[in-house]
């Protein structure tokens, strides 16, 4: 009886221990804290201990370290299977449990602001920054600074550091290229090509309600145009020719794809994906300028594993993390990372009009922008 | 074998049913006592509130005043698992999903018995009641008569101090009903087990009880052994409920002594056993049972009905016994002649004379007369 | 006699049952409704619920709500009628096989009929386009009514063919000695005894298709209902208030229609007062109605295995009707991490909700058919409520309710159990949600079947000495127990399948199945969206079959249970 006990017990710990050497290899008592490191940015764990590469006074070094442990929740905004490799890839470098779940952007507002009392997230990566700005205003991110913040340029990043950009995307038009020949018409190349009568009920785009990309559309309206009266005006005039909105920003590619409708509004990186999953489509952008989009990541105030989220906000930020997009989860934003890799499948930024878009400012308006929309263009449309 | 205990006393015992707007009383005031080893039957049309009478001393409802004792332990609140009684249900309620062994054994395994001890006491029963080979039957792959057996081992295999029936008989045709009453009676003689039986048929009542309690509108009309109610009726309620009645319109009534009363009725002065209650009657009537008129052809009449006569309106022959319907002054009079001989039978048309030995009437009180036609059943 | 005891006290297991699903009843239901209430009292959701006259856009939404339960409830009745009619009373092959799928789009997974139906019969769709050159616009109300009848027809049908069945032929053959021909007795006998049975199927899919959530928001177009306003409220205005109210005014009608289907239009049920049907229904034997009868059931049978056909296809190429070339990138895609947490989490948060809502159903049927004296149709009705509820409200009642435990004076009675930051990653207000919403079906199958159960055999078991708890485990359990099976495999199937209220539960550690085929669909990712409908298909069936197994053996075999009677 005893004796079979010091046997299994000597077989656990056995086990227990090979298992923690295969974690932890060899040099499982080191402190990296101020060694030296050869790229900024670059996110290491050793012996449970979670470091970034940052650059101080000059020298790249590992400066800060955080013990990392417990679960990170994690409010993923773009597209699922770039949530799942993103986490995974986290997880697996770190050891932290990493979960997610996606919403979008509106959604996931909603969520924060709901369990505001008792947070459920910890950090809210992906989607477009204004969503977040809105999200400072309600009180429900936190101020991060991460070290590798340095490296981006300061277009992509909240100076008070609620945002960080970790890519950048431009809305575009995506167009089904066999409807476009059976229409008879060009792929738009304007916002008021949109309007051409011939789009009638084939035309898509996400609701603004829920999509961070509608509402960057919403927005650019707005900046093109010169007053909200003048943008929802516009809204009206294409409502006419919008066969649905979606829920989410991506949503019309499927639609698009099947030829439900000749052509849509999307993020230029999402009709490129579907193209890539051999849908018959095409990408243009309209010449007056189009909406862009800043992919923020913020800190969610009151997190429970702050630790584990601001390393994750650092991992996000590297380049290492950055080029997961595109190898691996179709998704073809440009990067914010100078040092992540282009692709040539991302759009080509000197080919594209941007117009001057300020996400604080479209943040600060979204609330009462998008009740207007929803008043005066979607559910007057629905009183048809 | 037989036990002491087993002495059962209602007190007082009513139940009503509905709120205080729209009240039913079914079962006003019963007070019995039952002693053990006694067979009581409690006979009544349906509605009198017999079955819950019978649902009160199980358990089933709860009184809504009165008392259930037995052997001195109030039980009138006391679930019916708290109380040591068997019942035997008018569909059975077998259990469908046990075997027959397992429906007998299933009481004894509540109790917690050894295995060994279930299956001893589960084989003799079934054994006395002859359904050994079919232990391992599912229920509703027995006859009628079988599922009502294996009922009552169920209910008896648990040694309980009460049997209760309830209307345990209904289900079966006449022939096999007759020998599930003999079967019934022999095992509870045996066993001494008192016994509450609820029927609405009196022929069960007759032949099983020590006792009958007869129910009325929810109180009790009239308790006695089989024959006094048969005999004396305490009501015109209870003779018409119980076997055939002839009621004869009473000329005149006057006291004799004690318990009897001198009558004039068909013309003829007589003093006959009377109710204690039926001179005080505005109209006393006379109960003659068919069995006690004897019928003989009045001899040269013409069509004329005189007294102590009437005039033959139906006639059935059954081999053993004839039945006559006379129209008479004294209104319709059934009357039964055993044994007849086929020449003597007065054919219908005729005028035929009746008469009845004084001493098997019985003088009624008349007040509900006929009240009862409303409770048919 | 009476079928309980009345008057007096219960037992001490009755009592201890009775508060216990007070309880139950009262968290799982009563308190998230209760707080709809509250909130939509608040200022953005009484200017709704007040509003919904007077404001124009308020009343197209209620009025396109009720336009799309209209339809969807006439068109299903009808369908549901000929096929059941067909079923009861045409003779021809494969009667058993039609019947079973004409029940499959009760389980079906959400969205499988919605991208299916755009695949086939869209714009670019298979059929419309490849057969017809035809284009029709699916999105918004017609798609709405096409998705939804398939799905909900099932419903009546079921009701129908029951109805139908116990319909003693005596009545048709009173009918024709009478000297009325078939189609006489069919207008002048059997249509008017099915009144009730229309009434109530009715009903059913109004509350069925008002309260549907999923398809309005991947097919719904500008068509805007009650239950996408009251998401969008939450998910596109932050407003909880505006939610609770637009909740309000679609749970109003719901609860209306369920009370005059439950308590009105089944009283009206006259069927059954025959007794035991005699004699064999007559067959309907006319060319014409034949033939127009087995047209429909065809053609509608031919569209569900379509529908099916189009989505195990669609699972298995690259872009069905785009490009068709075989694939299992989907199942890849999907298995290779996408979905596995979900499947995983989805499946044992069902498993742990599909026994329990099992038990409270038979609970509930057993206290209301047998204990319960006064307040018994409450009882009903309180247990039912989970279905009476639209799923969106429940939903919002839930989120609303959960997101922080419940005080009273202070005093925390009820933990948090929704959200990410709850218990177990807020899987307990899941397993509460599948549990209220799949446990009235097991009520109504335990009520329908203790009704047939002679209450002496209770009583029997009563007075051989077992009391209140060991009578319902030993007796009642083992005879209710078919229909307690039957209430088993519905609520898995039912737990598996279920979004509207879920979508506002989900959290990153309870990632469900349904909710990841929302965002696929959403996405337009259709091959994913059909791969994990057959996913989900198989885990049903495979579980399905396992429960089947597992209760089937711990089950005494009855032929039939005894339903003798006074």
């Amino acid at each position: 009886m005893k004796r079979s006990k010091l046997i299994a017990f000597g077989a656990l710990s056995a086990l227990v221990l090979s298992l923690l050497s295969a974690v932890a290899p060899a040099q499982a008592a080191r402190d990296l804290k101020g060694s030296v490191c050869a790229q900024e940015g670059q996110v290491r764990t050793i012996s449970g201990v979670t470091y970034t590469c940052e650059r101080v006074s000059g020298a790249l070094q590992y400066a800060q370290g955080r013990k990392l442990s417990g679960t990170l929740n994690v409010l993923c905004t773009p597209q699922e299977l770039w949530c799942v490799e993103m986490t995974k890839a986290f997880q697996a470098k770190t050891g932290v449990t990493t979960k997610f779940i996606r919403l979008s952007s509106g959604e996931a507002l909603t969520r924060l602001v709901a369990s505001k009392n008792n947070p459920e997230f910890d950090v809210w990566t992906g989607g477009p920054n204004d969503s977040h700005i809105s999200g400072r205003i309600q009180g429900v991110i936190e101020a991060y600074k991460s070290p590798t913040r340095n490296m981006l340029k300061s277009q992509f990043k909240d100076a008070d550091g609620f945002w960080t950009g970790i890519y950048m995307g431009a809305l575009g038009f995506c167009s089904n290229t066999n409807e476009l020949k059976r229409l008879g018409v060009k792929a738009p190349t304007s916002w008021n090509d949109l309007l051409n009568a011939k789009f009638k009920g084939n035309f898509m785009m996400a609701h603004p309600g829920t999509s961070g990309t509608a509402y960057t559309a919403l927005w650019s309206q707005v900046l093109r145009l010169g007053s909200e009266d003048a943008a929802i005006n516009y809204m009206k005039e294409l409502n006419k020719n919008v066969l649905s909105y979606t829920r989410s920003g991506a949503g019309p590619t499927g639609p698009l794809g099947r030829g439900e409708v000749a052509t849509g509004l999307v993020f230029s990186h999402d009709c490129t994906a579907a193209i890539l999953r051999g849908n018959p489509l095409v990408v243009s952008f309209p010449k007056e300028g189009t909406g862009f989009e800043i992919g923020g990541i913020a800190l969610v105030k009151g997190a429970k594993n702050p630790d584990a989220a601001k390393a994750y906000i650092d991992f996000a930020l590297s380049a290492e993390a950055q080029n997961i997009g595109p190898a691996k989860a179709e998704s073809f934003q440009i990067l914010t990372n100078p040092n992540a890799k282009y692709d040539r499948r991302m759009i080509n930024l000197k080919k594209v009009t941007l117009l001057n878009y300020e996400a604080e400012a479209a943040g600060t308006a979204s609330v009462k922008l998008k009740a207007r929309f929803d008043k005066e263009v979607a559910l007057a449309s629905s009183a048809k | 074998m037989a036990t002491k205990s087993g002495n059962l006393k209602l007190d007082a015992l009513t139940k009503e049913f509905g709120n205080s707007a729209e009240k039913v009383v079914a079962v006003r005031e019963l007070t019995l006592t039952i002693n053990p080893g006694e067979f009581v039957t409690l006979l009544g049309p349906s509605g009198c509130g017999k079955t819950t009478a019978l649902r009160m001393i199980a358990g089933f409802e709860t009184p809504t005043k009165g008392r259930v004792l037995l052997d001195g332990e109030d039980l009138s609140y006391a679930t019916p698992d708290r109380r040591p009684m068997g019942m035997v249900f008018q569909s059975y309620a077998l259990f469908p999903h046990m075997t027959v062994f397992d429906n007998v054994a299933y009481g004894l395994r509540v109790k917690k018995l050894s295995a060994g001890e279930i299956k001893k006491a589960v084989g003799e029963v079934l054994d006395s009641m002859s359904l050994s080979h079919l232990a391992n039957r599912a229920p509703n792959q027995l006859s009628g008569g079988q599922q009502q057996r294996v009922a009552l081992a169920r209910a008896m295999v648990v040694r309980p101090k009460v049997l209760l029936f309830d209307e345990p008989l209904s289900n079966l045709d006449a022939k096999l009903r007759a020998q599930m009453r003999v079967e019934i009676r022999s095992i509870q003689r045996r066993l001494g087990i008192t016994s509450i039986f609820v029927t609405h048929d009196q022929d069960e009542a007759m032949s099983l009880s020590d006792r009958i309690v007869v129910m009325r509108n929810a109180v009790v009309e009239q308790v006695g052994t089989p024959d006094e109610i048969y005999r004396r009726p305490s009501s015109v309620f209870v003779a018409d409920f119980i076997g055939r009645s002839n009621f004869l319109e009473v000329e005149s009534a006057a006291r004799a002594k004690a318990g009897k009363a001198k009558i004039v009725v068909s013309g003829r002065k007589i003093e006959v056993a009377a109710q204690s209650s039926a001179l005080s009657s505005n109209k006393p009537v006379l109960l003659v049972r068919p069995e006690s008129i004897t019928v003989t052809a009045a001899k040269g009449k013409g069509t004329k009905v005189g007294k102590g006569e009437g005039k033959v309106t139906n006639v059935v022959f059954y081999g053993n016994h004839v039945e006559y319907t006379l129209e008479t002054d004294e209104g319709v009079i059934i009357a039964v002649e055993s044994d007849p001989l086929y020449d003597d039978i007065v054919p219908v048309g005729k005028i035929a004379r009746y008469s009845f030995p004084a001493d098997r009437a019985w003088l009624l009180p008349s007040d509900s007369t006929h009240a009862m036609k409303e409770d048919r059943k | 006699m009476s079928t309980k005891a009345r008057g007096g006290k219960y037992d001490i297991f009755t009592k201890l049952a009775l508060v216990l699903v007070l309880i139950i009843v009262g968290f799982l239901i009563v308190l998230p409704l209760l707080n709809i209430l509250v909130y939509s009292s608040q200022p953005s959701g009484s200017a709704i619920v007040k509003g919904s006259f007077s404001d124009i856009v308020t009343r197209n939404i209620i009025w396109n709500t009720v336009k799309l339960g209209l339809t969807v409830a006439a068109l299903g009745t009808l369908l549901g009628f000929i096929m059941a009619y067909t079923q009861a009373r045409v003779e021809f092959r494969g009667k058993k096989i039609l019947h079973i799928i004409n029940l499959v789009p009760i389980i079906s997974p959400p969205f499988a009929f919605a991208t299916a139906i755009i695949v086939l019969f869209g714009r670019s769709g298979m059929i419309t386009r490849g057969i017809f050159d035809w284009r029709p616009t699916l999105y918004g109300y017609p798609g709405l009514v096409l998705v939804l009848t398939l799905s909900f027809f099932p419903i009546a049908y079921m009701n129908l063919l029951g109805m139908l069945r116990s319909l003693d032929p005596a009545l048709d053959e009173a009918g024709a000695s009478l000297g009325a021909n078939k189609w006489r007795i069919f207008r002048t006998v059997t249509l008017p005894l099915l009144i009730p049975g229309f009434a109530g199927s009715f009903l059913l899919l109004f509350i069925e298709s008002i309260a549907d959530l999923a398809n309005p928001l991947i097919i719904g177009g500008s068509y805007t209902v009650l239950a996408s306003r009251a998401y969008m409220a939450i998910n596109g205005d932050y407003d909880i208030s505006l939610a609770a109210g637009y909740s309000l005014l679609l749970l109003l009608p719901a609860l209306l229609v369920f009370l005059i289907q439950r308590y009105w239009a089944q009283k009206k049920s006259v069927i059954s007062v025959t007794g035991k049907p005699s004699g064999r229904p007559t067959v309907v034997t006319s060319k014409v109605a034949r033939t127009f009868l087995l047209t429909v059931t065809g053609l509608l049978t031919g569209l569900i295995l379509l529908i099916y056909a189009t989505v195990v296809l669609g699972a298995f190429v690259q872009i069905i009707g785009v490009n068709n070339e075989f694939t299992l990138s989907h199942f890849q895609y999907l298995l290779g991490g996408f979905a596995n947490g979900a499947i995983k989490t989805t499946t044992t948060l069902a498993l742990i909700a599909t026994p329990l809502s099992g038990i409270f159903g038979m609970l509930i049927a057993w206290l209301v058919v047998r204990k319960v004296r006064r307040g018994s149709e409450a009882l009903d009705f309180l247990g039912m409520l989970g279905i009476a509820v639209p799923g969106t409200v429940i939903g919002i009642g839930y989120a609303i309710t959960y997101n922080d435990p419940v005080k009273i004076a202070g005093v925390t009675v009820f933990p948090q159990v929704a959200g990410g930051a709850a218990l177990i990653g807020g899987s307990i207000a899941i397993i509460m949600v599948y549990i209220i919403r799949s446990s009235p079906a097991g009520q109504r199958s335990g009520i329908a079947m203790l009704q047939q159960i002679d209450p002496a055999i209770e009583e029997a078991s009563a007075s051989l000495g077992a009391a209140g708890g060991k009578t319902f485990r030993l007796v009642t359990l083992p005879l209710i127990s078919g229909a307690f099976l039957s209430g088993l495999m519905y609520a898995f199937a039912h737990s598996m399948t279920t979004l509207s209220p879920i979508i506002f539960l989900v959290t990153p550690d309870t990632s469900i199945l349904t909710q990841k085929i929302l965002a696929e669909a959403d996405q337009g990712r259709y091959g994913n969206v059909f791969a994990l409908c057959c996913i989900l298909i198989m885990l049903i069936m495979i579980i399905g079959g396992l429960i089947n197994l597992l209760v089937r053996r711990t089950q005494v075999s009855i032929d039939r249970p005894m339903v003798t009677g006074r």
